[in-house]
């Protein structure tokens, strides 16, 4: 099993857009998968038309395997499971913070369903806080999107920062270009800057309209329009990390 | 879940919670083929063999979970299982049977449509099955049944409740069906009865009714194992068919010609005869089936460099076989048989005590005569036994098989007056002395007739071979037959002991039930 976070300090980059897209296929190539959502606002939940029933919340969470195992639902995508949100989860960090290992917990609280899953996905909040710390422990690879904007590669910075000063794994941080707007000469700019800059995956994703869309179709782009701009590149940038992972295995 | 009032449409949405919906997705036909032997072996061990989508595959009739599977292209009307590929399905059937054919037991034509059922929210919570049965043939046929399979998607348990609960409170004639109701539900639309057939004698006779009656009885039952047969025999589905034939034939004279005065002597003559010949009939055709199931032992006993040579030898009966075949079917549908079994069925079934001038015996209780005829039957095994010489020939042999038949058939015949626990080890204990002179029998037999094989080849270079290995197998089948007479005294020793009769002496001196 495998577990990538999608994550940034900085809101509306495209998380939950990667992580549904490339959770769908990373189910159809290496099935199954499970798409955790962590982000109390429920996106990726919503995307795939799925609340939590009423009897979940953080509480079960935190309490891992068995009580998280029974609240996974299917999507309506073969092969692809997801554990929604629940609006409790906003305190997920408070309760966290009185756990005995914080940092440790989601990584403990999801051994059991490596034997049933190929790759988890966690769709994160956008914030710097014990849960994602709790986050960069359990994952393998933190996939994180930039828009090639200034304000952007400052949030990667510090988070590259509070990695070194927390002595933490860098090299799982792997950043890509989002919301790409190849007319603009910044974002052209700021892409050739970083294009060699070890960790940065080449793929990136154009700025496409039928990505917002998704929020009227409430499905993966890549399930419903699969020859969309934007649906090739999340193609493209999955067939990049997969071959990655294959070869490090 | 079923609806057995086929045609009638799918679900309408109003059944389901309010603001749900239901979308259509595809349809397919697919063609169910059942398969099991005559005697529904598969079905007696709870597997169903079934072929669909170019694939045959067991499942267990209990829960419905496929257990093996093969690739497996066209339609046979019937199969043997030593002659699929190699697979753990193979392995499955072959330990059933090797004997059997495997026969097409129907085709069952299914138009199956997958729904999605979707919430309020438009998300899927359960897919829905709907198959249209009905059998399978050129012209159309009204459905049988129309089922409905839902399979809920995992962590939507809460909505399957709410689902399963409205369905019900609306829709009174949706019950809930098995994999094995849905079995018996296909075989009853293609007019198959489960467990239809056995070799098996299976009666329920009263001691104290008069033995005429227990015999009618026998008599129906094997007539009908008879009836059941032909069919099998006249199709060459398989040898067992000929054989559970010829072993009717044989109950029925045995207990015929051991039940003297029960029935007027004229008559009984007149049927045992044409039952003599009956049997007479079918014997060579019997005997060459019976050279054809042996031929992989028969190349396995000699060395490789010989066994092409017996091919001829195979090829010849076979084809003598043909033709055996040919006149046996010709006579089972000729009139002078067909009349015959008129008469025998009317005589089976006839009600009135028999004459007691002329059948003394038919109004004795079935009790008694049970007693009677077991125990003369036994004594005289014993006795028979206890005279074989010490060189233990041929004719002694062949005798005391005789004898230890008559008394098997008796004890089969009347086993169900008698306790179970006390009539299994009997049966038990004669079955091993019948084996050990069974065997004897059969090589005394092939031995006789690969005698007269050599004896009719030509003296000429081609058939050296051919002389060459038929030596070979005489000298081998001369070696298992000695080894069985060796072993003959230590048998009917272990037979003639004092545990055996005590278990008679259980047996005859327990009062019948």
């Amino acid at each position: 099993m495998k577990t990538i976070a999608l994550y940034s300090i900085k809101g509306g980059v495209g998380k939950t857009a990667t992580a549904v897209n490339l959770s769908y296929l990373s189910s159809l190539l290496s099935p199954p998968t499970l798409i955790c959502d962590l982000d109390p606002q429920g996106a990726s939940s919503y995307y795939f038309r799925i609340t939590a029933s009423k009897k979940y919340n953080s509480d079960k969470f935190l309490k891992g395997n068995k009580k998280i195992y029974r609240n996974i639902k299917a999507t309506d995508y073969e092969n692809l499971d997801l554990l929604p949100s629940d609006f409790s989860y906003r305190n997920l960090d408070i309760e966290l913070s009185e756990e005995k290992k914080p940092q440790k917990k989601l990584k403990k609280n999801l051994e059991e369903l490596s034997d049933e899953y190929q790759f988890i996905f966690f769709d994160c909040p956008p914030n710097l806080t014990l849960l994602s710390e709790s986050v960069f422990a359990a994952s393998d690879v933190i996939l994180v999107p930039l828009i090639p904007t200034t304000l952007s590669i400052r949030t990667y910075m510090q988070l590259l920062d509070f990695f070194k000063a927390g002595k933490l794994d860098s090299s799982k941080i792997r950043p890509f270009f989002t919301l790409v707007e190849k007319q603009k000469k910044l974002h052209r700019d700021i892409i050739e800057e970083f294009r060699n800059t070890p960790g940065f995956l080449t793929q990136s994703i154009p700025y496409n309209s039928e990505v917002e869309k998704m929020g009227i179709y409430r499905a993966p782009l890549n399930a419903i329009l699969p020859n969309a701009l934007a649906s090739k590149a999340y193609r493209k940038l999955w067939e990049e990390l997969n071959s990655e992972l294959e070869k490090n295995n | 879940m079923l609806n057995q009032s086929a045609g009638s449409e799918l679900l309408p949405e109003n059944l389901l919670p309010s603001g749900w919906s239901i979308r259509a997705g595809l349809s397919r036909k697919e063609v169910r083929e059942f398969y099991d032997t005559f005697e529904w072996q598969a079905f007696n061990e709870g597997i169903a063999v079934v072929k669909k989508r170019r694939t045959l595959l067991l499942a267990d009739l209990n829960t419905g979970k496929e257990t093996s599977s093969l690739p497996f292209a066209g339609s046979p009307s019937s199969f043997f299982s030593d002659t699929l590929p190699s697979s753990h399905l193979k392995e499955m059937l072959t330990s059933l049977t090797t004997i059997r054919a495997f026969v097409k037991l129907c085709s069952i034509e299914a138009i199956i449509t997958s729904y999605r059922i979707l919430d309020d929210n438009q998300k899927t919570i359960a897919t829905l099955t709907s198959e249209v049965l009905s059998l399978a043939s050129k012209e159309k046929q009204e459905p049988f049944a129309h089922i409905f399979s839902l399979f809920p998607l995992k962590g939507f348990g809460d909505e399957m409740e709410l689902l399963e609960k409205s369905l019900s409170s609306n829709h009174h004639e949706v019950r809930e069906l098995c994999f094995m109701e849905l079995f018996v539900l296909n075989m009853h639309a293609a007019g198959r009865n489960i467990q239809d057939y056995s070799s098996k004698i299976r009666l329920d006779l009263d001691s104290d009714a008069p033995v005429h009656n227990s015999v009618r009885q026998l008599l129906q039952s094997t007539f009908s194992v008879m009836c059941a047969n032909e069919e099998g025999i006249k199709r060459q589905i398989d040898s067992e068919f000929l054989h559970d034939y010829r072993v009717a034939i044989r109950r029925t004279r045995s207990i015929l010609k051991q039940l003297k005065g029960v029935f007027d002597p004229e008559e009984t003559a007149y049927y045992l005869n044409f039952f003599r010949e009956l049997g007479k009939k079918t014997s060579a055709l019997r005997d060459q089936d019976v050279y054809l199931l042996r031929q992989a032992t028969y190349f396995h006993y000699l060395p490789p460099f010989l066994q092409p040579s017996l091919r001829p030898f195979f090829t010849d009966i076979a084809l003598s076989r043909k033709k055996l075949h040919k006149t046996l079917c010709r006579y089972l549908a000729s009139s002078e048989y067909r009349s015959f079994l008129g008469e025998w069925d009317a005589f089976a079934h006839r009600q009135s005590t028999p004459d007691p001038e002329r059948s003394p015996n038919a109004s004795l209780s079935t009790g008694e005569v049970a007693l009677h005829t077991i125990k003369k039957a036994w004594k005289k095994v014993i006795r028979h036994g206890r005279q074989i010489s010490r060189e233990t020939t041929d004719a002694e042999l062949h005798a005391l098989r005789i004898d230890c038949k008559k008394l098997r058939y008796l004890l089969e015949f009347f086993s169900s007056i008698f306790p179970h626990k006390s009539v299994a080890p009997v049966i038990g204990q004669l079955k091993e002395l019948q084996d050990n002179l069974g065997d004897f029998v059969d090589y005394a037999v092939q031995l006789h007739f690969l005698r007269e094989r050599l004896s009719a080849l030509s003296p000429g270079k081609e058939e050296l071979l051919l002389a060459a290995s038929t030596g070979a197998l005489i000298a081998t089948l001369f070696q298992k037959q000695e080894e069985v007479r060796s072993k003959f005294h230590k048998t009917f020793a272990s037979f003639d002991h004092e545990k055996t009769s005590e278990l008679f002496d259980d047996l005859l001196n327990e009062n019948p039930k």
